[in-house]
């Protein structure tokens, strides 16, 4: 019964030597308490940049005809709804400003 | 392209792309347990202070043609409705209806 347990603390030992030697080697950062480190969070890669990147560049932008064109359209139909009265209401007039500052 | 809902997810990601490597770095000297807690207080306050849209959870991937919130697969970036609507007028070469 007591070789078991001499057995056992022997190969924890021979386990836990191991793992030092390999994080010498390599350069990994141990902790062997299993305390909270800021290893983990620091070790994560940056991937900023490619969630900026999603939206792709619109080439209509490169065509001034086009853009004024659009630019155009947008106003008159702007005109439009507002001879119908149907236009954007004034600054502190929208149905959710009223209700703030009554 | 529709602008609205674009624009103001664009927003989200450029602001969440600039702040990144700030909020890390708080948040790891936050969680450090070997400060002191008025530093970990002090870092705590600062990660509350960076601007809330600058998160990546708070950008949605949005379809690039139709600005649809949901169903957008993030290989091609566009819903499968786009999907069919610009396969049927052929814009995706070898791309043809299944049948087998």
């Amino acid at each position: 019964m007591s070789s078991g347990r001499l057995k056992s603390m022997l190969a924890s030992a021979v386990i836990a030597g191991v793992t030092e030697a390999r994080a010498r080697i390599f350069g990994h950062i141990l902790n062997p308490t299993g305390q909270k480190s800021l290893h983990k969070i620091l070790r994560k890669k940056l991937f900023g940049d490619k969630v900026a990147e999603w939206y792709p560049y619109d080439i209509k932008k490169d065509d001034k005809l086009v853009m004024a064109r659009k630019e155009e359209e947008r106003l008159s139909k702007l005109e439009m709804l507002k001879r119908r009265g149907k236009g954007p209401p004034k600054k502190g007039q929208g149905r959710r400003a009223v209700k703030r500052n009554k | 392209m529709p602008e609205n809902r674009n624009i103001s997810d664009n927003m989200r990601r450029m602001l969440a792309e600039k702040y990144e490597l700030r909020r890390n770095l708080y948040k790891a000297l936050c969680r450090d347990p070997e400060l002191p807690s008025d530093m970990r207080e002090q870092h705590r306050n600062k990660l509350s202070k960076l601007p809330r849209s600058s998160t990546f959870t708070r950008a949605r991937n949005q379809c690039i043609f139709t600005d649809r919130p949901r169903a957008v697969y993030e290989f091609f970036r566009f819903s499968p409705i786009v999907f069919r609507e610009l396969a049927s007028w052929g814009a995706w070469t070898g791309v043809k209806k299944a049948c087998w």
